[in-house]
Parts: C-alpha cells; sequence; structure tokens
C-alpha cells in the first residue's frame, strides 16, 4: 500500500516535471527563434539596400521595372531574383515587368511531392 | 581393438560436450524465438540493424552458454594444476588449514600437506591451493559496455549526430507530444508495484514504455541491474516490432477524416537556431535533472558536431562507425542475456507483458494528445504524429508517415512527426532523469 502511494506520487511528480521542463524549453526555443528570425530579416534588409550596377541595359531596365511587390511572409530576395530570370526566360523581349510575387498557397508543387516522394519510398 | 575403444571415447566426450545433452528446453524455445526474429529481420526487414544482432546474439548464448560466461578463479591442488597441463608457477597461491575429514573428502595426499599443530592441541593439515582463473567468456567482455551503462549515452552520441532537430525548433509545440507519451511509462510504473514488483524494478520496468532502448538499459543499470536483461531484450525487440505494433492502436484511435489531414510545411530554421539549440537543451536538463545528464549531454554533444559544421570529421565517426561498433557490440550482447533458463521464468514473462503494455500506453497518449492538438488548433495538426512521441527514432516518425499515407497518398507527415520523435527522446531521457532521481 505504501509503495502504491509513492507510485502514485512518482506519476504525478515525473508528468508534471518531465512536462514542465519540455514547456520551458517550448517557451526558450520559441523566444530565441523569434529572436533570431527578427535578426536576420534585418541583416537581410541591410543587405538589400546597396544595389549593384553591373550593366547599363540592366540597370535601364530595373530603373524602368518598379521592384515586384512581395507579400508579407518575406519571400527571400534570391527567390525573387529566381522567379523574376524564369519569367524573363520565358517572356523573352516581349515588354513585361513582374508587379507581384505571392506565395500561391501552402501546399507543395508537383515538382516538390516528387522530390517528396522520392526520399521517402523505402518507407 | 584398443583403436575402436578410443574412437568410441572420444565420440562419447565430444556428445556429451555437445549442446545436445547440456541444452535445456528453455534453450531450445529461445533459439526458435531467435529463428523468428531473424526471419522478421532479414525478410520483413522490421528494423533489421537492431534485431538482427539481438537474435544472433540470442541464437547464440542458448546453443553455447559459455559465451556469456562470468570469469572465474578455481582453487587447484599441485596435481590438478598439472594434471590440466597448466604451469603452477604462472598461478598465485592460498593456503588453507584443513581438519582431517576435509583432508579425506577432497582425496589429497597427506604427503603433498604440512602438518600443523595448535594450541589447544588439535591437528590440522597446511594445504596450498594454485589460484587458477579462468577467463570469462567473448560476450561477457563485450556486455560490460552495457551493465556500466558505457554504449546508451555512445548511442546517443551517435544518434545525436544523425538527428536534424529542425522540425522541432521550428515547431516547438511537438515537445506536448514527446512529453504525452512520457505518461505512459509512469502509468506503468503503477501497474507494476501493484503486481508486486520493488519501486526500483517497476521504475526500469516502467521506462521500456519511452520505446528508447539506450535509456532504458540506463535506468535498469542504474536502478536494478539484475533486470538488465530482460529489459533490454523487450525494449530493443518493441522499438523493433514498432510497425506491427503502432499501426492498429493509431487507427483504433482517430478517425478517417483526421488521418487524411494535410499538415502546414514547417518554416526553414536557420544554422545559428540549429547551433544554438543542443546548448540550450543541454544547459536546461543538466541543470533541472543532472541525472538525465550523460544521455541528454551526449545526445546534444553529437547534435553539436553535427551542426557545428566544423568538426566533420568527428561528426561522421559518431554517426557511422562509432554508432555501428556500439550497435554490434550492444545488440549481440542484449541478445545474449536471453539466455532460455534465465529468461523463460513468470518474473521475466510479467516483465515483457508490462514493457508491451507501457509502450502501448506510451503510443497511445501520444496520439490521445496529438488529437487535443488537432481539436485546438481547429484541424491544422495530424493526430497521426502523436504517436510518433515514443522516442523509437526515426521508426516511430516513419510509421506516421506510413498511416498518413495510407489514407491520403499526397500525405507527407515525416518532417512533421519528426518533431515529436526527437522530442520524444529528450522527454524519455528526462523521464529517465526523473525515475533515477526518485528512485535510486
Amino acid at each position: 500500500m505504501e509503495n502504491l502511494g509513492r507510485a502514485f506520487t512518482l506519476l504525478l511528480a515525473g508528468f508534471v516535471i518531465v512536462f514542465v521542463v519540455l514547456v520551458l524549453l517550448i517557451i526558450i526555443i520559441t523566444l530565441y527563434g523569434k529572436i533570431i528570425q527578427a535578426a536576420q530579416r534585418n541583416a537581410d534588409k541591410k543587405k538589400q539596400l546597396p544595389k549593384p550596377s553591373v550593366d547599363p541595359s540592366v540597370t535601364k531596365k530595373a530603373v524602368t521595372d518598379p521592384a515586384p511587390e512581395q507579400d508579407s511572409e518575406e519571400i527571400p530576395g534570391e527567390i525573387i531574383a529566381v522567379i523574376a530570370a524564369a519569367v524573363d526566360a520565358v517572356y523573352g523581349s516581349k515588354p513585361h515587368h513582374i508587379k507581384k510575387v505571392k506565395r500561391s498557397g501552402r501546399m507543395r508543387s508537383a515538382w516538390g511531392n516528387a522530390g517528396l516522394a522520392e526520399n521517402t519510398r523505402p518507407f | 581393438m584398443d583403436i575402436f575403444y578410443q574412437l568410441g571415447d572420444i565420440i562419447v566426450k565430444l556428445f556429451n560436450a555437445s549442446g545436445l545433452t547440456s541444452l535445456s528446453w528453455e534453450n531450445y524455445v529461445m533459439i526458435a524465438i531467435s529463428f523468428i526474429l531473424m526471419f522478421l529481420a532479414i525478410k520483413k526487414q522490421y528494423e533489421p540493424l537492431l534485431l538482427l544482432p539481438i537474435a544472433f546474439g540470442m541464437m547464440l548464448v542458448n546453443i553455447f552458454p559459455g559465451i556469456m560466461g562470468n570469469p572465474a578463479t578455481q582453487l587447484m591442488t599441485f596435481q590438478q594444476v598439472q594434471a590440466a597441463g597448466l604451469d603452477p608457477a604462472s598461478y598465485t597461491t592460498t593456503s588453507q588449514l584443513l581438519t582431517m575429514e576435509q583432508v579425506v573428502q577432497q582425496n589429497l595426499n597427506l604427503a603433498d600437506l604440512r602438518p600443523v599443530l595448535m594450541n589447544d592441541g588439535s591437528q590440522f593439515y597446511e594445504a596450498v591451493y594454485y589460484n587458477v582463473t579462468q577467463n570469462g567468456g567473448l560476450f561477457y567482455y563485450l556486455y560490460q559496455g552495457v551493465h556500466l551503462g558505457i554504449f546508451p549515452p555512445l548511442i546517443f552520441l551517435g544518434i545525436g549526430a544523425m538527428t536534424d532537430f529542425g522540425p522541432l525548433i521550428a515547431n516547438p509545440k511537438s515537445f506536448i507530444l514527446g512529453a504525452a507519451a512520457q505518461i505512459g511509462i509512469f502509468i506503468t510504473f503503477i501497474g507494476a508495484t501493484i503486481l508486486g514488483f520493488l519501486p526500483k524494478e517497476a521504475g526500469s520496468i516502467a521506462i521500456i514504455g519511452g520505446a528508447d532502448g539506450p535509456t532504458a538499459i540506463f535506468v535498469t543499470s542504474q536502478l536494478s541491474p539484475e533486470l538488465l536483461g530482460p529489459i533490454a531484450v523487450a525494449a530493443y525487440s518493441y522499438m523493433a516490432l514498432v510497425p506491427i505494433i503502432q499501426p492498429p492502436i493509431m487507427k483504433l484511435l482517430t478517425t478517417k477524416k483526421e488521418r487524411s489531414i494535410v499538415m502546414e510545411q514547417l518554416r526553414p530554421v536557420s544554422k545559428l537556431e540549429k547551433i544554438l539549440f543542443p546548448i540550450v537543451v543541454v544547459v536546461l536538463v543538466a541543470i533541472l535533472l543532472p541525472d538525465a545528464a550523460p544521455l541528454v549531454g551526449m545526445l546534444m554533444l553529437g547534435n553539436l558536431f553535427k551542426e557545428s559544421g566544423v568538426v566533420e570529421r568527428i561528426a561522421k565517426t559518431a554517426q557511422n562507425e562509432l554508432m555501428n561498433i556500439v550497435t554490434i557490440f550492444l545488440g549481440t550482447t542484449v541478445g545474449a542475456t536471453a539466455s532460455g533458463t534465465l529468461f523463460l521464468t513468470p518474473k521475466t514473462l510479467g516483465i515483457i507483458a508490462l514493457g508491451l503494455a507501457a509502450f502501448c500506453l506510451g503510443t497511445a497518449c501520444g496520439v490521445l494528445f496529438g488529437k487535443i492538438m488537432c481539436w485546438a488548433t481547429h484541424g491544422k495538426v495530424n493526430p497521426l504524429i502523436g504517436s510518433a512521441g515514443v522516442s523509437a527514432v526515426p521508426m516511430a516518425a516513419r510509421i506516421s508517415q506510413k498511416v498518413g499515407q495510407e489514407e491520403n497518398p499526397a500525405n507527407f507527415l515525416l518532417m512533421h512527426a519528426m518533431g515529436p520523435n526527437v522530442a520524444g527522446v529528450i522527454g524519455s531521457a528526462v523521464a529517465a532523469g526523473v525515475l533515477i532521481s526518485v528512485l535510486k
């Protein structure tokens, strides 16, 4: 009976301690995750400020074409550049400019699904 | 004719020395079980990295129990040493005073003994014995890594070096599922206590519910080393049999709609976050629960090797060579603890049954908490990832992926399930620290 009482105490104590430790970890990881993300966002913005000019024609186009509008979820500059290059490759000499880059949804693309399927096939 | 008698003698001696005469029915039962486990490992590929060495060690020890034999020191007389073809000069000696009755019992030659007359007039004879040491079996020495709790932290080092904590950092709420799956440990502790196990024994049995072999071995070596064999075999067998045990529980506790939930993609995690994670975890856990420090410390050290990117050679060694070597030694010697005569006892069978209950309860608690999170997030969390909270990495996460994909082939839960899965490793190490600090 004494052992049983002790067992129930351990059940309660163990349950509480494990949860408390892991909840503390949740709080700490969430906090430092947010701090690091904010710091990196600032660093990225600073990096984007100076715009290197290489080719006069490109510079001209960059001046005439306003920078595409990004959605609120901060698509990295490299991704915007890749998308712009892809659009340019499709339209070629036809007049065009990108107004906005927006994530279409949270679902994966067909390529993403194919990649995941490839990597998870053994399971 | 003599040659035939000698031949006959040799055949009789060989027969007597063979397993055909020395093995009991329990050994044969365990050999049959080892064959089944080998079949599951090779044909069905149920965690062959674990199950194959375990099954082979189990088979070997039941055919030749001496492979796990303890080293022993035997006292031998000069004549016995010579008869055994040994060099007496190689051994230390011990002298003993014997009565006349003992001399006769041991069939010693009086001429070899020195008579000693005691003050009270009684007559004794001083016999000189040689301390002939016999080495233990091969697995006895390899098993010391398990017995002394050395292999589990080394395995954790390798696991840490192989684990990507990114999914957990991206979604820290996964820690809740990792904690929920540990409830099975504490519920089983009560069950084992009710069945009459001592608190330390109950703690060692309950930790099987964490589905973490190294943690189970570590806790048992600290609390009740005499139960190490059955507990290690149970823990590793259940880890290997995750694909059989978990899916029915997961399907029973979830609806088709819940299993079909597609979760949002996780945010990318920066390198700095990944480097800071092991340091933060080890500082917090080791300060709050020092008993969990060897396991969590090594886990996080391995992870820091990987994420820092500056010690690539060490990280690769921890992931591959070290991990593989320790797995071979641990698997075979854990299997070798399942000697039929010691293993097939009511107590051991009770431990195996309670371990299974602990494992099932852990899975069920994880899934149930997954359902709570599903409800709390208005259907954004697939409850199947909760079962990965038992820490069998990465098997439990793979099962979440597999069961989810049975309902919706376009659903990829693997990375989402890895969060609770690695949280389960940390959670079971924390639960181990609680059990050791309270029960030791």
